[in-house]
């Protein structure tokens, strides 16, 4: 059961980093792109990880890739010739399917490949709220520290650089 | 019978309710209230017309009549629009209104016949955030059939909806922060079962964080006074200018489905879930006799309680849809980043220090 | 003279009360609530506890189930009155025809055995009148009234707007709100 999952989660997310790179039209990769972060999160779930497949969904399929579609579709991309020109749309698909098809196995001997114990933290609370947060507010708590103020440097880089632009034009 | 197959039909049963429960009962439901609700409010009488042999049941059957001329429309995908995305939009806008309800508790544990019944369709421990996660997967619907119709207003109705949904999902997230150090769980079953004390219910120690959280989630469900995407004055009809029949009625179905999980949540978080005031569940099955019969009854009245909550929320919401005018777009936006983000930010501090203090033990 | 100087008061002129949205907010969902439960209240009243159309507080009506009531004040279609044998008052005089501003009435006047006049063809053009009440004003005989008659005004076909005498005859007892309303005071008040 798990296995099949994991294949039809694992293919589905292949299938769509392809069409992401292959499709010609800007919002179709947008859109594939999600995809395979509904496959990831799929797949963190499957692995007892739910906080980080919440998040996964969360962050980067809820909030991320709507920004990303909405440049896209303010700058209104022209249609530029990708891989995926459309002609043969059938054979494409297909030779994607095929492609995951040989991959897949390759993949999943590397990724089912028995974990050889490497006990991070108490299966009990491993992937919850609370194990995470207590990992994160401890062990991690430098780095953790780190990366928020970087991330408000980089919010405040962001509202500068408007700032400057809206100052120069006035 | 083993436990696996008991569970599988245990799952197919609870999801096969949630679903029936939603599209059955109340998408059309909601349809009549928003009609009637706002007829009588305004001193109106509201559709009455359609009927069988003469039987109106005060409009009850205008959704029924909505639904079939609906079905039967020409399904119209415009010129240069593009076609698989704009069959895609309104499938994005119904499945994760609908897949929401999965993590909502409608009914308490109980045990039946040696089989343990936990009226969840899935008991997550991260129920909220996994309800964050997919009302943020909703935003997609509206952006893409926005831009999939090859339509100006369409287009700027998708944009209005991506930038104010993504900013109140953010937002809506940090107002029930201070409710999830109240209860110290993310998990919304055990916030429910938390609230079996009617002196433990949410909305006593938290009811800013509710009046936050009502706020943001009507704006994420862009209905009035937060409609700027599908304004009518301004863009025709926003996002869906484009869509006709089904395609038209999947968008009504989810925005009606998303006002039931917006009032669910609500019950759930504030109004003391499926709990009567002062009687826990354990109390209903004694009092019924106890065994398997006081078990069902005590099933079918929390199951009854929280759909009678839910119809109060939903009566409150549409309320407060036929009270408000249409906010600005600068106001929505300024509302939701200068107001209510700042607002949630202080009440988390303030539950923090509170709880710090012992003012508001934890539950 | 000193320039007085005016100081105007901008802004909104809302109180912070006010500005802070939610009490408005309470207020404005209490208003519309309060309609609701007593709209709800009269419904329930007039359907299920039977008091009938008066309790209701909605003012919209179910037509075509129920009809308006017109009142007497309501001009509608002028019609002629008859007096007790049926046969019309109207003694061809001519006041309404000069009075009608759109001169849509004919008169052939006659006279009778007995001397009396009598309207010989007495032809209204409904297409044309504009239900201004003022052929009703000129007649000395209360012999032309406006009606509450407001069906089939308009039809397809202009020739069936053109009335005849006889389609126009009225007994006074159909008329006799509006009679009893043109002699009332109020009426008369009002005009002159
Ligand atoms: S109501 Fe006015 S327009 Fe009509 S017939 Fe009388 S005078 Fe003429
Ligand atoms: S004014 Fe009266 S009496 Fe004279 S012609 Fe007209 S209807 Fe007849």
């Amino acid at each position: 059961m798990s296995a099949l999952l994991f294949y039809i989660l694992a293919i589905g997310s292949v299938s769509c980093a392809l069409l992401m790179i292959l499709s010609k039209k800007a919002v179709n990769s947008a859109v594939a792109l999600v995809g395979v972060m509904l496959c990831l999160a799929g797949l963190f779930a499957m692995q007892n990880a739910h906080l980080i497949a919440a998040l996964q969904v969360l962050v980067y399929a809820g909030a991320i890739m709507v920004l990303v579609l909405f440049v896209i579709m303010l700058l209104n991309l022209r249609e530029k010739g990708g891989l995926l020109t459309g002609r043969q749309p059938f054979i494409q698909v297909g030779a994607v399917v095929l492609l995951n098809g040989l991959l897949a196995p390759l993949v999943s001997d590397y990724v089912m490949a028995p974990t050889t114990g490497i006990a991070l933290t108490d299966p009990a609370t491993f992937g919850t709220v609370k194990g995470v947060g207590t990992m994160l507010f401890t062990e991690y708590l430098l780095p953790f520290e780190i990366a928020s103020i970087l991330l408000l440097a980089a919010l405040v880089g962001a509202v500068v650089l408007t700032k400057n632009k809206k100052n120069s034009e006035g | 019978m083993n436990s696996m197959t008991g569970d599988l039909l245990e799952t197919v049963v609870k999801i096969a309710f949630v679903i029936g429960l939603n599209l059955g009962f109340f998408a059309p439901m909601l349809g009549w209230v928003e009609r009637k609700q706002s007829a009588v409010m305004q001193d109106r009488i509201g559709a009455n017309r359609a009927g069988v042999f003469g039987f109106t049941f005060i409009g009850l059957l205008h959704s029924a009549a909505d639904a079939i001329k609906l079905i039967f429309k020409e399904d119209f995908i415009p010129r240069g629009a593009d076609r698989m995305m704009h069959t895609l939009a309104p499938v994005i806008a119904v499945v994760p209104a609908l897949a929401a309800f999965a993590v909502i508790p409608f009914g308490g544990k109980f045990e039946l016949a040696g089989h343990n019944v936990n009226l969840v369709i899935a008991d997550l421990d991260v129920g909220l955030l996994f309800v964050f996660a997919i009302a943020s997967i909703a935003t997609y619907g509206a952006v893409i059939a926005g831009w999939a119709s090859n339509n100006n207003w369409s287009m700027l109705g998708g944009l209005r909806s991506a930038a104010q949904m993504f900013s109140y999902e953010v937002t809506m997230g940090l107002t029930i922060i201070g409710l999830v150090m109240y209860y110290q769980s993310l998990s919304l079953v055990v916030i429910a079962e938390k609230q079996v004390d009617f002196w433990h219910w949410g909305i006593i120690y938290q009811w800013p964080a509710f009046i936050l959280f009502l706020t943001c989630a009507i704006a994420e469900n862009k209905r009035i006074p937060f409609d700027v995407p599908e304004a009518e004055s301004e863009l025709v009809a926003g996002y869906f200018t484009e869509y006709s029949g089904m395609k038209f009625i999947m968008f009504w179905t989810a925005e009606f489905i998303e006002v039931v999980t917006i009032s669910a949540l609500c019950v759930t978080m504030f109004f003391g879930a499926y709990h009567l005031p002062f009687i826990s569940p354990d109390m209903l099955v004694s009092i019924f006799g106890g065994g398997d019969f006081g078990a069902i009854v005590a099933m079918l009245i929390g199951i009854g309680v929280f759909v009678a909550k839910i119809c109060a929320l939903i009566f409150l919401q549409m309320a407060i849809r036929w009270t408000l005018p249409r906010f600005r777009y600068d106001q929505v936006m300024a509302l939701g980043w200068k107001i209510i983000l700042p607002a949630s930010l202080i009440w988390i501090f303030l539950t923090g220090l509170a709880i710090l203090l012992g003012l508001m033990p934890t539950v | 003279m000193a320039i007085k100087i005016k100081k105007i008061e901008k802004g909104d002129g809302l109180t912070l009360w006010e500005k802070s949205y939610l009490p408005e907010i309470i207020r404005g969902l209490g208003i519309t609530l309060s309609h609701f439960a007593t709209n709800m209240k009269s419904l329930v009243d007039e359907f299920a506890l039977g008091k009938g159309r008066d309790s209701r507080t909605i003012m919209t009506l179910y037509y075509p189930e129920e009809q308006p009531v017109i009142p007497p004040a309501y001009r509608g279609r002028p019609v002629l009155v008859s007096d007790k044998n049926g046969v019309e008052k109207c003694v061809a005089c001519g006041l309404c025809e000069a009075a009608c501003p759109p001169a849509c009435i004919h008169i052939l006047g006659g006279e009778r055995d007995n001397g009396d006049r009598f309207p010989r063809s007495y032809v209204l053009d409904g297409s044309r009148c504009i239900f201004c009440g003022l052929c009703e004003e000129a007649c000395p005989k209360e012999a032309i009234v406006m009606s509450d008659e407001w069906r089939n005004l308009c039809q397809y076909d202009r020739t069936k707007m053109i009335y005849e005498k006889e389609t126009l005859l009225r007994s006074e007892a159909q008329v006799q709100k509006r009679l009893d309303f043109i002699r009332s005071n109020s009426f008369s008040r009002d005009r002159y």
